[in-house]
């Protein structure tokens, strides 16, 4: 049951920053995208647009921006439709931040980048200066001014493509998926740059954490029509409003396995060297005794990696963006000239040469764009077992029971390009599942997906067998999928303990400035907000049913006093006092022997 | 048969081999050196072409429009010599320069080796196929007398050869000196159409993009066992990697322009850089053109006598 | 393979650089201007793709792709061609300064061949595009190796052995081309037919 608040009415017009009725779009090929959206945003709004993969989110924010013109409706912008010389103003007012930042980072070099936007406001080249240098400093990359955009971390081309924006003093500010792919560091960078800004805010997300720290009004999308427009708090508290929207993250609080932390301040260090452990065989899938590699440009990436991992282990790896994890796992691989020791089950491998490893190896990359090079789902999960070759009909089994544990049966003849983010991860899974390996390597498996494809992996790799080794920022999955912790830290595994005691870990922040408990945080607090449980509550009801007056029986609507339970989703203030809304309709429910009893109303 | 033949001994005829043994072992010298000794795919970095970080020379210092002129009329003058000692000084003045810019030995010979495999063709192939005239001087090996080795045709070869190595070695002072956008504005106050340009500009960008985003598809599919062999199957798995390459590149191509008007752009670029040229630039402009058009007037001497 | 520096006679070079000139002018009067960028973040894949080595047998040859350019780009080909052409000259040195534009006339003339032989053969049919592109990528490789012949014969008599040396190496590479065109088009008509379509191409200037 869903009810479109009224928007309050407002106290002053001129706040009004853009008004839209009536807007509908439709794609060229007749899909309709958006419906008669209705909305008004005023000057300082921080707006959270939220809803499925395809609900027009993009579509609506393309028509905020001016990159699409309305077909139907009208949207103004300070009063006037954006059509002409006012949308070329309100373009330069309006900024919008890809998902992508290599979209928008389309100049030669930071500074050149930043200063195109400010360029095109016709700002003369000293006050160009000034305004890049001013973005630059405020996101932090003063020093690196003059780099060409491929020589930035992924962190800093979102800051950069973020700074582009800043440096054009937007009025209003949209951002795609803000922190898609962020390390825990660099998301508190954004954050806090975000709540810096003065102006107005919408922001794309289905994070809902990151949301619930920044925004005060949810606008939710579904079908192409506005759902929902309320404050976030109150989606937040509504449980089946987020499941209905794919936004429900609440399988997080489900019972962990790890439910009991012992909070522990003593940390292991790695044993460095002449561990005699590390001579154990047969039970060691991978075993690497001072591993190092150097970037072509000199910089040291590995210094000295000592690592084991058993068979059937769930080994987790951590560290800040650049600690050195892909160049780790590449070289695990043998796709870089390491130098150093390295075993896989047994036998040296050597850098350059990592064959054997790929055969029982999977690897499923951060993009899984990366890894679906194929036409079919079909093909693409039988890419690894060909290229081994087996026959034909083993790869046909392979394949479905690859597709089987994924839980995209039927997806054969599906072309990999056009499926969702979801299904397009599990898909990559599956085409690296087809080789049934013995270990399994996730990087980053989060990224980029909503709360509900995060629940189906999470359930997917629960029932995997085999051992993993998770690089990830996101701790739920680090806690829910492995028991063994490696942190990583300028290229040495700095600390290496089970998982119970990482996330005991309170002196973690110290050591890479990653602070991994900030999300748990969040996510508790809103857990208290969804504290949900049922109440008898005292409830009038204007109902009509037929009843009884001295033996005359007869129906009409009356109102009188009963108790039923009701769940309502609501908070606990300190006092432990309540609130929830209060639900004026109607509502079905049964009245057991109520129409037999007697109603004294005078007629 | 007109040429003067000189017969050599049948043992002579392995000599013919050195070139292409002094090449493989440059090659492989080069890339020893290099980061990716131990890998059998080619080199996927694409190099950065500007060398400007902390440096100033007075090829740096040189106004961007006058030192473009000035190089590439020079360079047009060197491919036009006909003599190998012309061009050899040819050759030389490009070392100067190179020198003067101050750019690292490494760029430049992996600029000669960039062209060592179309340049080697010629050095085997002239000096056996070139035809005989009067006055050459044709070495026959033994009694195999139909591989006659042209002497006059190893002289074309090797000025050739030259002559490339001249504009090569040029093209670190012409590029490397000044940011691309700057040198790309100088070309546009010389009458290139901005739009070409700016194009140039944006294409360079997404090249890196590009590579990093092939090479991370490479890595998915060797990881997957993928290697490549002769057969038709490598074929349709590199005819998929291109062609979702194509994809994602159209795809990427909407949400750039997307980005680029939701930035105010109008189908113009913003331009911002200004040049002023002092009586140096003029001097050293005048200096290389004029040593340019000595070069050929000697040439054209060297051709009367 | 590219023409370096100092093969080709100056008159040659400096007519390739003014030929080419005015093909690049009509390329871009006959791309809308709304598409110029995107033509330029394309012309970086291709770029990327003609980076690619596949092997034949005991050696491997890169892609030249011109015929799949034409066929994706129509007119606008040429134009990719040649932004292609310039950074592989100003980065990896293939292709001298001076014989730029008659490398581009090499590449792009095939290219816009492929375009049209594509643009008016390719039908409806799935069997009968893949066939098309097949032509188009393995035709326009094959003319590219004979007008890089006759450039190389443009230098006299004595160029005759090396372009002919020239046109043999090229035989595995039209082969090689061909399939390759046709994989990538099969794969195109199930992933993203519309790109068949020639989005960018055959619009005249608005």
């Amino acid at each position: 049951m869903h009810q479109l608040s009224k928007l309050s009415p407002l106290e002053n017009d001129k706040d009004l920053l853009m008004k839209i009725e009536g807007l509908c779009y439709r794609y060229p090929d007749g899909t309709p995208a958006l419906e008669q959206v209705a909305l008004q945003v005023r000057a300082g709004e921080r707006i959270a647009l939220v809803g499925h993969n395809g609900s027009g989110k993009t579509t609506l924010v393309k028509h905020l921006c001016g990159l699409l013109s309305a077909q139907q409706g009208t949207i103004e912008y300070k009063g006037k439709g954006l059509a002409a010389e006012h949308l070329a103003s309100a373009r330069l007012e309006i900024g919008l931040l890809f998902q992508d930042p290599d979209d928008q980072l389309f100049g030669h070099s930071l500074y050149e980048d930043v200063a195109f936007g400010p360029r095109n406001q016709g700002l003369s080249e000293a006050e160009v200066e000034l305004a890049v240098r001013q973005a630059v400093t405020s996101v932090g990359l003063d020093e690196l001014l003059f780099k060409p955009p491929h020589a930035l971390s992924y962190g800093q081309k979102k800051r950069a493509a973020l700074a582009g924006l800043l440096a054009m003093q937007p009025e209003m500010l949209i951002l795609d998926e803000p922190t898609a792919n962020l390390d825990p560091l660099q998301e508190q960078i954004f954050i806090d740059l975000l709540k810096q800004y003065q102006g107005t805010l919408i922001l794309i997300s289905h994070d809902l954490i990151f949301l619930y720290e920044l925004c005060e009004r949810a606008l939710v999308l579904d079908g192409g029509r506005v759902h929902h427009d309320y404050s976030l708090r109150e989606l937040v508290e509504h449980r089946p409003s987020l499941r209905e929207h794919g936004l429900d993250f609440s399988f997080r609080f489900a019972e962990s396995r790890q439910q009991t932390l012992t909070i522990k301040d003593e940390r292991r260090e790695v044993d460095r060297g002449g561990n005699p452990e590390l001579t154990l065989p047969a039970s060691s899938l991978i075993v690497t005794r001072d591993l190092h590699y150097r970037y072509p440009d000199g910089t040291a990436a590995l210094q000295g990696v000592d690592l084991r991992i058993k068979t059937g282990e769930h080994v987790s790896l951590v560290g800040e963006n650049g600690a050195g994890k892909s160049t780790l796992l590449l070289s695990l691989l043998g796709l870089l000239p390491f130098a150093g020791d390295y075993h896989f089950a047994g036998e040296k491998i050597v850098a350059g040469k990592g064959r054997l490893v790929w055969q029982r190896t999977g690897m499923v990359f951060q993009d899984c764009a990366d890894q679906l090079v194929c036409p079919t789902c079909y093909d693409e999960v039988a890419f690894a077992p060909r290229q081994f070759g087996l026959k034909e009909a083993e790869v046909k089994e392979l394949v479905e029971s690859a597709l089987n544990k994924v839980k995209l049966d039927g997806f054969s003849a599906r072309v990999p390009l056009h499926l969702s983010g979801g299904e397009r991860k599990r898909l990559a899974l599956a085409s690296v599942l087809s080789l049934q390996p013995q270990l399994l390597i996730l990087d980053e498996p989060t990224a980029g997906l909503d709360p509900r494809g995060e629940e189906l992996l999470l359930e997917i790799l629960r029932d995997i067998d085999v051992t993993l080794l998770l690089v990830c920022h996101d701790i739920f999955f680090v806690r829910e999928l492995t028991e063994r912790t490696l942190v990583m830290h300028r290229g040495r595994i700095a600390l290496d303990y089970s998982t119970k005691d990482f996330l005991a870990d309170k002196n973690l922040t110290t050591l890479n400035g990653l602070d991994y408990t900030y999300r748990n945080r969040c996510a508790l607090q809103i857990k208290e907000l969804q504290h949900r449980h049922e109440h008898a509550h005292p409830h009038k009801h204007l109902h009509e049913h037929p009843h009884r007056h001295a033996g005359q029986l007869h129906s009409h609507p009356h109102e009188h006093e009963h108790e039923h339970p009701h769940s309502y989703t609501h908070s606990h203030d300190k006092s432990g006092a309540h609130q929830h809304p209060v639900r004026e309709e109607y509502h079905e429910h049964g009245h057991p022997d109520h129409e037999r009893d007697d109603h004294d109303h005078s007629h | 048969m007109n040429g003067s033949l000189q017969i050599s001994p049948l043992w002579l005829l392995p000599l013919l081999l050195v070139p292409l043994v002094v090449y493989s072992g440059l090659r492989m010298l080069v890339s020893v050196g290099g980061e990716d000794s131990q890998q059998e795919e080619r080199d996927w970095t694409v190099p950065q072409l500007e060398f400007t970080a902390g440096k100033s020379s007075p090829v740096h210092r040189w106004d961007v429009r006058f030192k473009l002129a000035s190089i590439l009329l020079f360079a047009f003058l060197i491919v036009s010599l006909q003599h190998v000692q012309t061009v050899g000084i040819a050759l030389f003045i490009a070392f100067v320069s190179y020198r003067i810019a101050g750019i690292p030995w490494r760029r430049g010979i992996k600029r000669l080796l960039g062209m060592s495999g179309f340049l080697s063709m010629f050095l085997l192939m002239l000096p056996l196929t070139a035809v005989q005239q009067p006055g050459d001087l044709v070495l026959v090996f033994g009694q195999i007398d139909w591989l006659g080795f042209n002497l006059r045709g190893l002289d074309l070869a090797i000025l050739i050869i030259l002559r490339a190595c001249a504009v090569a070695l040029l093209m670190e002072p012409l590029l490397a000196t000044a940011p691309l956008p700057t040198t790309l504005a100088g070309l546009e106050h010389m009458g290139v159409p901005p739009r070409l340009t700016q194009l140039l500009l944006i294409t360079h960008r997404y090249l890196f993009l590009f590579v990093h985003e092939a090479r991370r598809m490479q890595i998915g599919m060797e990881v997957r066992g993928f290697r490549k062999s002769t057969s038709l199957a490598t074929l349709r798995s590199v005819g998929n990697f291109i062609g979702m390459l194509f994809v994602r590149s159209f795809e990427r191509t909407e949400r750039v322009y997307a980005a680029m008007l939701a930035r105010g752009y109008q189908g113009r670029w913003p331009q911002s850089v200004s040049f002023s040229a002092g009586s140096a630039d003029y001097l050293k402009s005048v200096l290389l053109i004029g040593l340019g058009l000595l070069l050929v007037f000697c040439d054209q001497l060297l051709w009367k006598k | 393979m590219h023409i370096s520096d100092g093969v080709l006679p100056t008159a040659v070079s400096v007519g390739g650089y003014l030929i080419s000139g005015l093909l690049v002018a009509w390329s871009v009067r006959r791309t809308r201007g709304d598409d110029l960028p995107k033509i330029a973040v394309v012309s970086a894949a291709f770029f990327v793709a003609s980076l690619i080595h596949v092997p034949f047998g005991p050696t491997s040859v890169h892609l030249l792709i011109p015929g799949l350019v034409g066929a994706l780009l129509g007119p606008s080909a040429f134009l990719a061609i040649g932004l292609g052409l310039v950074l592989q000259c100003l980065l990896f040195q293939f292709g001298g300064l001076t014989a730029i534009g008659a490398n581009l006339l090499m590449m792009g003339l095939p290219a816009l061949l492929a375009g049209w032989v594509f643009y008016h053969f390719k039908g409806r049919k799935r069997r009968q595009r893949i066939l098309v592109g097949a032509l188009c990528g393995g035709g326009a490789t094959a003319l590219s190796a004979v007008l890089l012949a006759l450039l190389l014969v443009s230098g006299g008599e004595d160029f005759w052995g090396v372009a002919k040396l020239a046109l043999a190496a090229h035989v595995p590479v039209v082969l090689i081309e061909a399939a390759v065109s046709a994989m990538i088009v099969s794969f195109l008509i199930k992933v993203k037919p519309e790109m068949l379509d020639t989005p960018f191409a055959f619009k005249k200037p608005t």
